[in-house]
């Protein structure tokens, strides 16, 4: 599941990398702009540090959604217009370095003009009734017949345990009984031992998977956002356009195309499903807190993603969201989680060393 | 062509320069008797080093390296392991010390070999993120491991804060970094940054010298990191974070990728003013909000004084010089006057400037100066006698 929000991030990276040959460094802090976009507008609705926590609705998360949206893709084009596109024909090592100062800047500013101190994270209270618990699903059922087996005992229980109370009514201490009331107590005991063994023995034998709701509402979204995002550059004129920039940035402009408006259209709709992703995280996977440098992990990561499928390759990067996700998952899983963080770049070192054009890329040949 | 006897001179009388030097600044800080001074002399001499060293790697090389803190780490930890394991007390400190700079310098240029080997199949950006997440896997693995005290550190038994020592590893470094420049191997370093595919094809090893600039850049990082882990007897992953590879390479952009001159006055200027700042006292919102308009609207401007202004009187750069007196007019101006305004009063910790303002110099200068205040110039004594008015000086600058 957290291998959607990094498929979300990724295809941020994957995108502005397709048509401009530039890996945006600040993506992660569009990310935890996002992620803030959401928590103002779960307290302008109520759901604030102190509010009174009434339960959330659909509506709720709506907006938020639609803000954080709105936040991470207009601080998208804000970077595009006034950060990279003025130093576009420089050598690519200016626009790393710039993006390196951006993030480092939207970490610390962010600081001192976001609401700094104190503890911050979305209110768990915001998600509608219907959303919370899990959803259980039974691959195997429980063994009835020993159920039932356990059942038909219970009435022997009910026996012994009456005849235990009877006796223990002329026992004049409860802890030093005479013989024949430590025999009934141990007959008592074993039927009690009896059902419990049976009982056990059903409910190992059953096989289900629980997920939580609010987990597969994400994956749900993430899907629709994908699926939005195909339509878009595969079936829209903008997408064709999008798609032109990316073989061929000036070949594109001499054939009528506005290149500006391409990258920042391209920037604006990487920056709104970074923007997604992050109010995601930060609603639904409980313990998530917001501070500005949460963009950083997450950021990183979905960059690993983006290459391990193969940059500037949509499919790719939500293939390599998802298998970034288990993989972390397996990494935890399998004990190691102080390794969690490293799994991503031991990944990727392997990835580059092994096949750099991703799973999904394509090699080119430099020519000089 | 100068004559042998001449140019031995001039070495010997450089050596014998350096050495002195060192002791003078030795002297001259513990004159001071304030230990808080001598520290930040140690850290700023060893920021040189690692900025130089970066230099080599970044600059003169033109691979783009982003985890230069894992070399400087990689040193620092070997030091403080070594020394827990081994050291006897009544052993002599400084050879102590010195043998561990050379334990330093080889770990981190094993580590640099084996960074330097992928990095032959990586160019640009990659490379720097492959870099960066090396970087992360040292500190991660140090945090991990019981031997090197997870995340807590360890602590170095031998505690030597040698000025001398941190003065005379720069000097080395620079001057590596310098001859090698001035010779034909420096030629193949330099023709590797501009173009590697052009370069093989004229007959330069590829291989050799990426991976011979990535040893001998992390081997002074490791050097450096031994005397870190001695000056300060304390090691902890947390003090080699990614803002400190960041911040190193803020330096050698900042100063002039390429230029030695430029990188260590970079070093010193950005490492010492962070340090001031710490006592900063509270600024108002409304302040910041002012400067930064300014700062937006001078920048735009100065930019577009450079991009599209072509008359020949007055020339550009005083244009440029008084768009940005100007625009610090402007900043006084809007930083004082929106500090009054109520809803901007709110006051801001100083200290928490520090990053924000070495962000915003980075994108700044990017947008007006992408090669770096010095650019490729380096300094020389043959511009000084240009500048005293001398005639006829050849010109020996090197054209980093």
């Amino acid at each position: 599941m957290l291998g959607a929000i990094y498929a979300l991030i990724a295809l941020g990276y994957t995108m502005v990398y397709g048509v401009l040959k530039l890996i945006n460094f600040a993506h992660g802090e569009v990310f935890m702009l996002g992620a803030y976009g959401a928590l103002l507008a779960s307290w302008w609705m109520g759901h604030g540090p102190n509010g009174q926590a009434q339960q959330g609705s659909w509506l709720v998360l709506g907006i938020m959604l639609l803000t954080a949206m709105a936040t991470s893709g207009g601080f998208g084009l804000l970077i595009e217009r006034f950060a990279y596109r003025p130093i576009r024909n420089y050598p690519r090592i200016a626009s790393l370095i710039t993006a390196i100062g951006l993030s480092l800047l939207f970490q610390y500013g962010g600081q001192i003009f976001l609401l700094e101190g104190k503890f911050q994270a979305i209110d768990g209270k915001v998600m509608p009734a219907s959303l919370e618990g899990d959803l259980k699903f039974d691959i195997k059922g429980k063994n009835l017949a020993l159920l039932d087996e356990a059942k038909k005992l219970r009435p022997e229980l009910k026996e012994a345990a009456a005849a235990f109370d009877e006796q223990l009514k002329s026992e004049t201490s409860r802890f030093q009984l005479s013989p024949k009331g430590t025999e009934l107590r141990d007959a008592r005991d074993k039927i009690d031992r009896q059902i419990k063994d049976l009982e056990n023995e059903a409910n190992n034998g059953a096989v289900s998977i629980s997920i939580s709701k609010a987990k597969l509402l994400m994956f749900g979204t993430t899907l629709v956002l994908m699926v939005g995002l195909t339509y878009l550059v595969m079936f829209t004129k903008p997408g064709r356009a999008m798609r032109a920039v990316s073989l061929d940035f000036n070949a594109a402009s001499l054939m009528g195309i506005n290149v500006n408006k391409i990258v920042s259209l391209t920037f604006f709709i990487g920056s709104v499903l970074a923007g997604a992703g992050a109010m995601m995280w930060a609603t639904f996977i409980s313990g998530n807190k917001i501070d500005t440098f949460m963009g950083m992990a997450p950021g990183v990561k979905a960059f690993v993603a983006a290459v391990l499928g193969g940059i500037g390759n949509i499919p790719g990067a939500v293939l390599g969201g998802l298998l970034m996700g288990v993989s972390e998952n397996l990494v935890d899983w399998a004990g190691y989680d102080g390794y969690r963080d490293a799994i991503a770049f031991i990944i990727l070192i392997l990835v580059l060393l092994v096949k750099p054009g991703g799973l999904l890329g394509s090699n080119k040949v430099d020519k000089v | 062509m100068k004559s042998p006897a001449k140019f031995w001179l001039t070495r010997i009388v450089s050596v014998v320069l350096a050495i002195v030097g060192a002791f003078a600044a030795q002297g001259a800080i513990d004159g001071m008797k304030n230990s808080f001074v001598a520290l930040l002399f140690v850290l700023a001499g060893l920021y040189v080093t690692l900025a130089v060293s970066l230099n080599l790697i970044n600059g003169i090389t033109g691979q783009f390296s982003m985890g230069h803190a894992a070399f400087y780490m990689i040193g620092a930890y070997t030091a403080a392991l070594i020394t827990k394991l081994a050291w006897k007390s009544q052993m002599n400190p400084m050879a102590w010390v010195l043998l561990m700079i050379v334990a330093g310098a080889i770990t981190a240029a094993l580590a640099g070999l084996l960074v330097g080997i992928p990095s032959l199949r990586l160019r640009g950006d990659y490379l720097a993120v492959v870099t960066l997440g090396f970087g992360e896997i040292v500190k991660i693995i140090a945090k991990n491991q019981e031997v090197l005290g997870k995340a807590y550190g360890m602590n170095n038994p031998l505690k030597y804060q040698s000025i001398f020592l941190v003065v005379l590893l720069a000097i080395l470094c620079i001057a590596v970094c310098r001859n090698l420049l001035k010779t034909a191997h420096g030629l193949s370093f330099l023709a590797v940054r501009e173009d590697e595919i052009a370069s093989a094809a004229m007959g330069v090893n590829l291989t050799k010298v990426k991976v011979s600039a990535f040893v001998l850049g992390s081997a002074f990082a490791g050097a450096a990191g031994a005397l870190y882990s001695h000056g300060l007897a304390f090691v902890s992953p947390e003090s080699f974070s990614m803002d400190m590879s960041f911040l190193i390479v803020t330096m050698v952009v900042l100063g002039g990728t390429g230029s030695i001159t430029g990188t260590s006055i970079a070093a010193i200027v950005l490492f010492l003013i962070p340090e001031k700042l710490r006592d900063l006292s509270n600024v108002k919102m409304g302040m910041i909000v002012g400067i930064g308009i300014a700062l937006i609207i001078t920048v735009a401007l100065i930019k577009r004084a450079q991009d599209h202004y072509h008359k020949s009187s007055p020339p550009k750069a005083v244009v440029v010089i008084g768009l940005t007196i100007a625009g610090i007019m402007l900043a006084a101006g809007l930083g004082a006057g929106l500090a009054n305004i109520p809803g901007l009063a709110a006051e801001v910790a100083g200290s928490k400037l520090r990053t924000v303002l070495l962000a915003v110099t980075l994108v700044v200068l990017m947008l007006l100066r992408p090669q770096g205040i010095f650019g490729h110039h380096e300094f020389s004594w043959s511009w000084v006698q240009k500048v005293l008015g001398k005639k006829n000086v050849p010109n020996v600058e090197v054209a980093a």
